[in-house]
């Protein structure tokens, strides 16, 4: 594995360089296909009934008058697809349409295929169910105190899907040691992807019944499982080509019901069959932020250091599994990366209840966790008498450890990030000095570059790129990877380009394309940078060392010697003796035959050996400073955010620019949870959501978009290639919290929960006045039975990654 | 999603018009900017049978100064509001509503009459209106009638208009000179409507006491747009100093109607009010004086 090579040691020609991406062109020219531009000839329109109620067993479904309808093809319920599915081996629990019971306002109960959108749409209302209607669980509360109805007849108990309980040392000891105990409760609200393009799918079965299907989706692999699995045909018959994704941010993970119900009618009808979801639908779809009531119990030193934190999580999952399971352990696993944490324990349930699924969003159930830990660690600091900034600075995770839950951190940049923003920004002049009504705040976080197992645990790579030379000089990568406007299409390109000393437009990328491409898991979990890259990387130095072989022959010069670089092969010492890279290629297939080499991907071995310990591992950590300048109203309560530093440590930019981007898009998307974004739900029993449209949901525009300053840390990290790290997610972390943190100092008031609207400011600066405590938020949460703990003695107490067992944790 | 489908016209003249909206009665909308009634049809919340356009009729689309009013015909966009010199010199007020309504995309459609013929309370005009003592100029089969503003807004979604009748302009009185009038919003983000929104229109007599002719609206903090009548009464004939100023604006928060929804909970907007009301009698006082 050549992972970290920075190819000969010879000075980098694209790499760090802010070339324009492969696709810029096709997309500000608008030629990029997406999902919903493909037309094929004879091809039908899709709509899905959805249900208008939140729980309720299905009585009947009469489809009878909609077949009637002029114009209908073809009309499908539950029934025609028994099979169930889900992302997560442990959550199969979604069907395609709902066999006997519906779970909350938006759950599909029959497909229409029809020759145009119209009448499709007309169909709809003339399909008639029956429903009784079920009483609904509309909050983590209400599952915890209702296990009747149960909503799925699985899960821990009830409708408590998941329970867990991990105790990394002994925290009762850690606590005894501290001097300052903080126990705060605090609330994030859920809140959704809101990507430009709806989802879109188009299924085709040709001659030979093989079926294809386009569709936005961030996982082509995992769309390709659930399709043979529930279509019941064999996987090697079922293509799934992701076309390019208007954006995605997790809301394209899952393997979705549209996608399955378009391939069974296309296969009903032999026709192609097309579905664009309507902006509503894709609020039914969901699986964005779950909302999270936590509580956080940290011990500190008198200097902050931290001697034991107890963190405990409730997440709202909303109506199916989804990720659920993942995001749940997600809120508790990056805890540990920033600041040192001896001893750990950590808590968290997830329950179900009557509303749209939630699942991953950029920073997959971590942003929750990082906003109530950075909020705590500023109470912690003002409680001290410390300077947040200096405190955090004192008691960093070294590089190169291992965390108390078994995280191994690489490269590590957060001092110099904070030490960057924190110059920057005039923090030291400015941190408790400015004037009533403005404030300055300062935030951190971290994010893994990649999970390290795969969903389907199994010892094959997570990431596979094929390399095709042609004699004309043509390169051709090919890689399962989804560009979803991330820019990993162009990363290949880049990292190819380098090792060869060509250009990345010389280069043809084809991405995505489960019949044409080796399998990339999916653009989730900030992988694809650090996979794709390594084994682009592995596969162009195969080439590379294929192509030297043949060149030093032609040359008669050493192989050591054979350098590429400006399209040519050439002898180092004698540059001016050499191949153009075209005839370098033809003279490796003269000697070897066609050139094809392959690279792969496997993250090295976690050395979290626990239940549980499958998530939170990741061959690299990105980390992420920011500090944001605020001015609050004090008679209205609205908070304008004025100016925002962030520096992201990335390990090493592929391409700056494109680096850049996903840090203003983070901080962006931050801004927006943090202040306004909403997932909200009309009413405790029925459970419509309040406005599942553009116009109602409030994210920010650019009026709102505050100028932000943008550094880049480049601590290389001998896990990615060239020595990269992610930028996808991290950035977004330490937004929310560093909005709550500068609101603080500007007109002391904490609002433990976001988003952090006007009233709940202005709430807070009321509260304070009439002599109350200065603050909005939740002021409890659940006293609940966990399960017994799974005890892991840490590396410092000799623990080895493995669970004590029971016996000796009671001895 | 997809509007049901209907017929469409586009008449040439009002008096067309007029003749068409008489033929169908209820089963006929006008269509004017479009940028609330195209949305309610493609969310079905409006299936109306027929459209009539009225965007060809010509001449419509003036503002002038006549006989003592400035004058805002149908097919006046926001947009040509906001460009008017005759009204950024003499109505900032005016330049206050139209800038804080929606985006530019919109405001290039949407016209100022169709702002209050929707009957929408969280539209933004019809308090400015109110404040202002504004004219609704009607005209139907049975020829044209003058509506004051006040009486224009019965209920939700309701205005005085007969379904065969087109609001053909707005007339607004000159103010008399010391006067000065300001509207301020507070909304979520840029292009929302508002949380809640506060017109005030005072004119300042020699001594400069306020004269009868104050006028203070009220946006989506009720059922209809408010006339905050007791607030206006209030400030007849005081000085407008700091205490008078506190006080009106506790007696206008005290006139909104507000309920929870997705911009808020009902006190934190009467709180609105209240801010914005002292806020915009003291910008109002500040153009009074001159200032912008
Ligand atoms: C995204 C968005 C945001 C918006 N935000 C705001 C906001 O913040 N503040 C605000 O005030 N408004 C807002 N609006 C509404 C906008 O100002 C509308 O344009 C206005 O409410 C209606 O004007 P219109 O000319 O578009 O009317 P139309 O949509 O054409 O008609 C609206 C209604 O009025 C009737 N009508 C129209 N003209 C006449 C007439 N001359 N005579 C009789 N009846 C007539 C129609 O039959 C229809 O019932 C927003 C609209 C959009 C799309």
């Amino acid at each position: 594995m050549s992972n970290g090579s920075q190819g000969n040691g010879k000075p980098l020609k694209v790499i760090g360089k802010p070339f324009r991406k492969v696709d810029a062109r096709a997309k500000c020219t608008g030629q990029t296909l997406f999902a919903d531009d493909i037309v094929l000839p004879r091809m039908l329109f899709a709509k899905l009934l959805r249900s208008h109620v939140p729980h309720a067993f299905i009585k009947r479904i009469d489809v009878s008058r909609a077949l009637s309808l002029a114009g209908v093809v073809a009309v499908i319920t539950g029934k025609d697809l028994p099979i169930p599915y889900g992302i997560l081996p442990v959550s199969q629990d979604e069907h395609t349409l709902c066999i006997d019971k519906v779970r909350f306002i938006g759950d599909p109960v029959a497909a229409i295929a029809a020759v145009d959108e119209d009448t499709a749409f007309e169909a709809l209302s003339l399909i008639d169910v029956e429903y009784e209607q079920l009483d609904t669980i509309g909050s983590i509360e209400e599952a915890l105190s209702k296990n009747e109805p149960r909503i799925h007849d699985y899960g821990d108990e009830g409708n408590i899907h998941k329970k867990v309980h991990l105790e990394f040392g002994s925290v009762e000891e850690g606590f005894a040691e501290a001097d300052l105990i903080r126990e705060d409760v605090f609330f994030y609200e859920g809140n959704t992807h809101l990507p430009m393009e709806q989802h879109a799918a188009l299924a085709r079965f040709d001659a030979d019944n093989k079926l294809t299907l386009w569709s936005s989706t961030q996982t082509p692999h995992y769309v390709h499982r659930a399709l043979a699995r529930v279509l019941e045909i064999s996987p090697s018959h079922v293509r799934v080509i992701a076309t390019p994704n208007g954006g995605g941010f997790g809301g394209k993970s899952d393997p979705f019901n549209h996608e399955i119900a378009v391939c069974k009618l296309s296969r009903i009808t032999g026709r192609p069959v097309k579905i664009t979801l309507t902006r509503e639908e894709v609020f039914y779809c969901h699986r964005g932020r779950h909302p999270v009531l936590m509580k956080v119990k940290t011990g500190v030193k008198k200097d902050g250091a931290i001697t034991a934190m107890d963190f405990q999580s409730f997440l709202d999952g909303g109506a199916y599994g989804s990720y659920g399971v993942a995001s749940t352990f997600y809120t508790g696993a990056l805890q540990t990366v920033t600041y040192q944490i001896p001893r750990y324990r950590f808590r968290g349930l997830r329950a179900f209840t009557n509303k749209a699924p939630c699942g991953p969003k950029r920073g997959h159930g971590t942003p929750q966790p990082r906003f109530a830990l950075e909020i705590q660690i500023d109470k912690i600091a003002d409680e001290l008498g410390l300077d947040p900034a200096e405190m955090r600075r004192k008691h960093l995770v070294p590089p190169n450890s291992l965390t108390a839950n078994y995280l191994r951190v690489g490269s590590m940049g957060l001092d110099a990030c904070i030490e960057k923003v924190v110059d920057a920004s005039g923090w030291k002049e400015k941190f408790k000095r400015l004037p009533y009504g403005r404030g300055i705040g300062l935030a951190c976080g971290s994010y893994l570059s990649g999970a390290g197992l795969p969903i389907y645990w199994n010892n094959m790579p997570h990431s596979g790129v094929q390399l095709r030379l042609d004699r004309q000089g043509g390169v051709c990568v090919m890689c399962g990877s989804t560009d979803i406007g991330q820019g990993s299409d162009s990363i290949l390109a880049y990292i190819v380009a380098e090792v060869l000393g060509i250009d990345p437009f010389d280069i043809r990328v084809i991405t995505a394309d489960t019949d044409l491409t080796p399998v990339d898991l999916g653009s989730y979990s900030s992988r694809v940078t650090l996979m794709t890259g390594n084994a682009a990387l592995q596969a162009a130095e195969r080439a590379r060392e294929l192509l030297t072989l043949a060149v030093a022959e032609k040359l008669n010069a050493p192989i050591e010697n054979i350098t590429f670089a400006e399209r040519r092969a050439f002898d180092v010492e004698h540059p001016e003796i050499g191949v153009g890279f075209a005839q370098a290629v033809e003279l490796a297939e003269a000697k070897f035959g066609t050139i094809g080499t392959v690279g792969s991907y496997t993250p090295p071995p976690s050395a979290a050996q626990f239940k549980g310990g499958g998530v939170g591992p990741s061959p690299a950590y990105s980390y992420s400073a920011a500090i944001a300048e605020v001015a609050v109203d004090p008679d209205t309560g609205i908070t304008k955010v004025e100016q925002i530093w962030i520096a992201h440590d990335v390990g090493q930019a592929i391409n700056p620019v494109l680096v850049m981007g996903q840090v203003e898009g983070s901080v962006y998307m931050g801004l927006g949870e943090a202040l306004m974004e909403d997932m909200a739900y009309r009413g405790k029993r029925n459970l419509v959501h309040k406005f599942p449209s553009l116009l109602e949901y409030k994210s920010p525009t650019t009026l709102e978009m505050c100028d932000v300053k943008t550094f880049l840390i480049q601590e290389r990290d001998s896990a990615g290639p060239f020595g990269a790290k992610e930028v996808g997610q991290g950035p977004l972390l330490p937004i929310p919290p560093v909005i709550a943190n500068a609101i603080y100092d500007a007109v002391g008031v904490r609002v433990d929960e976001v988003p952090i609207t006007p009233e709940k400011v202005l709430a807070g600066i009321r509260a304070g006045a009439h002599g109350k405590e200065a603050r909005y938020g939740p002021s409890s949460a659940p006293e609940i039975t966990w399960p017994e703990a799974l005890h892991v003695a840490t590396p410092a107490e000799g623990g080895d990654g493995r669970a004590v067992p029971r016996d000796v944790v009671h001895k | 999603m997809i509007p049901r489908s209907f017929e469409y016209s586009a008449p040439g003249t009002l008096d067309e018009a007029v003749a068409l909206l008489q033929k169908l009665g209820s089963d006929a909308k006008i269509l004017s900017g479009g940028q609330s009634l195209i949305p309610m049809m493609k969310l079905r919340l409006a299936s109306p049978p027929h459209i009539v356009d009225i965007n060809r009729i010509p001449g419509l689309d003036y503002i002038t100064e006549k006989d003592g009013f400035l004058r805002i015909g149908a097919l006046v966009r926001e947009s040509d509001l906001e460009r008017s010199e005759l009204v950024r010199s003499r109505f900032p007020i005016l330049v206050d509503t139209t800038s804080v309504i929606a985006d530019p995309l919109v405001r290039n459609q949407a016209t100022v009459c169709g702002n209050l013929a929707h009957g929408d309370p969280a539209n933004d005009h019809p308090a400015t209106m109110l404040a202002l003592g504004a004219i609704v100029v009607a005209v139907g089969p049975r020829g044209e009638r003058d509506v004051p503003v006040e009486n224009f807004f019965p209920a939700l979604f309701t205005t005085a208009l007969e379904a065969d009748e087109i609001l053909r302009e707005i007339k607004i009185p000159i103010p008399p000179p010391s006067t000065g009038g300001a509207y301020l919003k507070l909304e979520r983000k840029v292009g929302d409507y508002a949380t809640a929104g506060v017109a005030v229109q005072i004119t300042l007599n020699n001594s400069g006491a306020c004269t009868a002719a104050a006028g203070i609206g009220l946006t989506n903090v009720g059922f209809t747009p408010i006339k905050a009548v007791k607030a206006e009464a209030f400030v007849k004939g005081k000085q407008l100093d700091q205490a008078a100023v506190k006080q009106a604006s506790e007696i206008a928060a005290g006139e909104s109607h507000p309920v929870d929804d997705i911009r808020g909970p009902a006190d934190y907007k009467r709180d609105l009010v209240r801010v914005l009301t002292a806020r915009a009698i003291v910008r109002a006082l500040e153009r009074v004086k001159g200032g912008v």
